[in-house]
């Protein structure tokens, strides 16, 4: 597993995009400081400066080549023959896009210190109580660890796509629909068919809301679940996305 | 070294490899032969736990399973195409396998790639590719090395390098099962033929064994050769067309006369014919084509 790790990590350090894609999440931030940093300051820092989004679109940009790459390199054989199982090659890439997904929310909690700290927003204390009857620095790093579920929920899906679909262009533009459109289709969905709502509010796309739900506690009226319901949601689907993307990728035929 | 028992490997429903049974012994480089579509590549990925397959397959006496490939850490390959990342450059794509850097610049100064090693690889050219994609299977001193098509995009200096090293690392030990369709390439390296057609092996012997046997055909011309041909296919003899002959099998040279005789077909040449490597294998598979259309 060792050796399997080693070179996962290798590929993914050696590709510009992984270096690259983050960009976007300080870009995104830094708009989202101007935006309503003098309006909101206490939500933009809860938030860490609404870096979810950027987070999200990064995560599809470079995870979703973690396979891809090996199918366009016709490197799936070697990297099969050379593991002493299936199953390492698929756990080790998992491992990356999870420690990937935890350095980028890493970063955002940097950045957003640094950015408190450059005058884009007005000045907050961190320690005053804001949301929850907690200070405000429990928030967002709270805010961030539920952020950090909801990503690992799209890795999820992005895994499980990689492993049904060879193209990545396919792949990247399915996911950028999933996270932009997915809660709007819940959303429509459950307002058009409240007959079902006991049943459908469980759907997946719902539970892409984890994040804004829990720093905006009036989204329950569109996710139709409490937000505590929405983390065993979403872990759930966790695990029923990444064991089929396992299944598939075991039956696959390279 | 490689020991393949009765395997069979599906495709869908579809049974690709029937009962495959061959063995690769330490220093022997087997030439696996067959026309497109036959099955070579499909038994190097099931050698390499890449399929689904019911028999067994082992290396060094420990079973390869589809999903327990412990057996081939010295198992070295290319299959298909180059296993190469293009965002790194050859060495990076050489060191994400290698486990032993003093033997992968011994690897790279074999191949004489020291000048380019160093620089991205999406900038390579297909030859250049090839090479570090036979680089990669001759990583950690294999015991043994599959390679499908090594001679693809190799100019005439790169393909005579390439055989140099086959034998060389051969001669060290190290047993090698190639495919190619270059069979003259293959027929320069190899100890020993595999020939597979329709996923069976219909040849498995040394190469001076089947060569031997290979040269026993006969040279035949007639006064009429349409007739003869299709004489001799309504009394289903096997038969190669060439330029202006056909040849036939040695142990049919009697009865041939016979048949000629007794449809007053006089007899101008019959004479023993060494056929080359090549003709020899087009002959083969086709007189097997002709047995199974028979079934």
């Amino acid at each position: 597993m060792r050796t399997n790790l080693y070179r996962e990590f290798y590929k993914f350090s050696h590709k510009k995009v992984t270096w690259f894609a983050p960009l976007l999440v300080l870009f995104l931030m830094v708009a989202f400081g101007f935006a309503t940093g003098k309006d909101q300051p206490q939500l933009l820092a809860m938030t860490c400066y609404g870096s979810s989004e950027g987070i999200l679109l990064t995560l599809i940009i470079v995870v979703s080549s973690i396979f891809s790459m090996e199918f366009q390199n016709h490197a799936i054989l070697t990297v099969l023959y050379k593991s002493p199982s299936k199953h390492y090659v698929y756990l080790a890439k998992l491992i990356v896009a999870l420690g990937y997904n935890l350095i980028l929310h890493l970063g955002a909690i940097l950045l957003t210190f640094v950015l408190t700290l450059t005058g884009i927003a007005k000045p907050i204390s961190w320690l005053a109580v804001y949301q929850y009857h907690q200070p405000l620095i429990i928030n967002m790093l709270t805010t961030s660890s539920v952020d950090f579920i909801t990503a690992t929920l799209l890795i999820s899906i992005i895994f499980l796509t990689s492993c049904l679909i060879n193209s990545n262009a396919v792949v990247v533009t399915l996911n950028m629909v999933i996270i932009f459109v997915g809660n709007d289709i819940s959303y429509n969905f459950l307002l058009q068919n409240a007959h079902l709502a006991d049943f459908a509010r469980w759907n997946p796309f719902n539970m892409l809301d984890l994040t804004k739900q829990y720093y905006n506690q009036a989204m329950i009226q569109a996710t139709s679940l409490t937000t505590f319901q929405l983390i065993i949601g979403a872990s759930t689907y966790v695990l029923a996305f990444l064991m089929t993307g396992y299944l598939v990728f075991r039956k696959k035929r390279f | 070294m490689l020991q393949v028992n009765h395997i069979n490997t599906f495709i869908g429903r579809k049974k690709i490899v029937k009962d495959v049974s061959f063995r690769v012994n330490p220093g022997s480089i087997v030439g696996l032969i067959g026309p497109n579509g036959a099955g070579k590549t499909t038994i190097m990925k099931t050698i390499l736990g890449l399929t689904k397959f019911t028999g067994k397959i082992s290396v060094e006496n420990k079973s390869v399973t589809e999903n327990d490939h412990g057996a081939l850490t010295r198992v070295g390959a290319l299959i298909e195409h180059p296993a190469i990342y293009p965002f790194l450059t050859g060495l990076e794509n050489l060191k994400l396998y290698s486990l032993d850097e003093a033997d992968m610049n011994h690897v790279v100064s074999l191949l004489g790639m020291t000048s380019y090693i160093n620089n991205k690889s999406k900038d390579y050219s297909m030859g250049m590719k090839q090479k570090l994609g036979i680089a990669i299977a001759l990583l950690n001193k294999p015991q043994l090395v599959i390679l499908d098509e090594p001679m693809n995009g190799l100019d005439i200096e790169a393909t005579i390098l390439i055989r140099k090293i086959i034998k060389q690392y051969a001669a060290q030990g190290s047993a090698f099962l190639i495919s190619s369709h270059v069979l003259g390439e293959l027929q320069k390296v190899m100890t020993n033929v595999l020939l597979i057609t329709e996923g069976k092996i219909i040849v498995d012997q040394p190469i001076d064994e089947f060569n031997r046997v290979s040269h026993q055909q006969f040279r035949l011309l007639t006064e009429d050769m349409p007739a003869t041909e299709k004489l001799f296919r309504d009394n289903r003899i096997p038969i190669t067309k060439t330029d202006n002959y056909l040849l036939i099998a040695r142990d049919q040279s009697y009865p041939v006369q016979d048949i000629l005789y007794s449809h007053h077909i006089r007899l101008l040449e019959l004479s023993p014919q060494g056929l080359n490597f090549e003709q020899t294998i087009v002959s083969l598979l086709e007189q097997q084509r002709r047995q199974n259309h028979e079934k």
